[in-house]
């Protein structure tokens, strides 16, 4: 119950975000049960937004699918992080869990040590995030059909105004700092160049000067 | 067909990276150092994800005040500062947004 009362706020942010999802989708010419299952089957919103416009733009089942291999390759960076707290549990929990891992049950719980870890709590926010994910997804497919152009309503700042509360409390240290410095900078050049996994290459050097950063002043001491 | 084939491969890609490192059997063991460096995956990775977002609305490369995206962003970056609360940053950041956004 505490989990599921902590993800409210990330829950509502999703509305927007959820919103641009489903009525995406019914515009690029899916059918309503079909764009549900996007959110039901799938459950990540950056891929699922990606996904939309590449069939929308006729690209192949493979292409689609490489690209969100890379797309949500920080999940397996999630994975190893939960590791010493999920992997002793049941299989019926780890898959669980494991299904649902996003973004945003990551920032949540990740910070619980592995000694206190609370499953229950984990499950609670990821079970109604889950929920919440899909009913506004739903409630995106439902509009999209009568409101037209709600995608260019400006609906993808939510997902930045939700990373951005989930980052700014994290930021304690200089090589934090360092690292979210270097992920904007790495991010936008990379997106700019055009490369093909821009975001997890930025991440990935954002994470390792971040790290590098804490070695040098360890060293230092 | 073809959009359900892509739906269900994009569901097993995404349990796969999600499930992988779940499992106990797979045979890694994670050190100290490595779990320092995957502590930088929030700061890391979501800051990457909101980059371009931010910076980047019509995928072009705006700094300019006029930017409601960056504005805004760094409203939420100042409201979350001060009030330590995710709900009312984001609720506020938005509302920013969008009156920027009606009002630039």
């Amino acid at each position: 119950m505490r989990g599921a009362v902590a993800v409210l706020p990330l829950s509502l942010a999703c509305l927007p975000w959820g919103l641009l999802a489903g009525s995406m989708a019914v515009d690029a010419g899916l059918t309503p049960l079909q764009s549900q299952g996007l959110s039901t089957i799938v459950f990540a919103g950056a891929s699922q937004l990606v996904a939309i416009g590449m069939l929308k733009g006729g690209a192949g089942a493979l292409s689609i699918l490489i690209t969100t291999l890379l797309l949500t390759s920080q999940h397996l960076l999630y994975g190893m992080h939960m590791r010493p707290r999920v992997a002793p549990l049941k299989a019926p929990w780890r898959m669980g869990l494991g299904f649902l891992l996003t973004d945003e049950l990551f920032a949540l719980t990740s910070q619980q040590t592995p000694e206190h870890f609370q499953r229950w709590y984990a499950l609670g926010a990821g079970l109604t995030f889950y929920l919440a994910w899909n009913l506004c997804t739903l409630a995106g497919i439902v509009l999209g059909k009568s409101i037209p152009g709600l995608q260019h309503l400006g609906l993808d700042f939510s997902i930045a105004a939700t990373f951005i509360a989930l980052i700014t409390p994290v930021v304690r240290s200089v090589p934090a700092a360092v690292c979210v410095a270097v992920a904007l900078v790495c991010s936008v050049l990379f997106s700019l160049w055009q490369l093909e996994s821009a975001l997890v290459l930025a991440g990935l050097s954002a994470m390792a000067a971040g790290y590098g950063c804490k070695r040098v002043m360890e060293r230092g001491q | 067909m073809m959009v359900w084939l892509v739906i269900v491969g994009m569901g097993a890609v995404l349990f796969f990276n999600r499930y992988v490192f779940l499992e106990p059997r797979l045979p890694v063991r994670l050190g100290r150092r490595a779990q320092e460096f995957l502590g930088f995956a929030v700061p890391g990775m979501l800051t990457a994800i909101c980059g371009p977002i931010v910076f980047m609305p019509d995928h072009q490369l705006n700094l300019s005040i006029a930017n409601p995206y960056l504005l805004a962003g760094l409203c939420t970056v100042g409201l979350m500062l001060l009030t330590r609360s995710v709900l009312s940053s984001v609720l506020v950041g938005m509302a920013v947004f969008y009156a920027l956004r009606a009002w630039l």
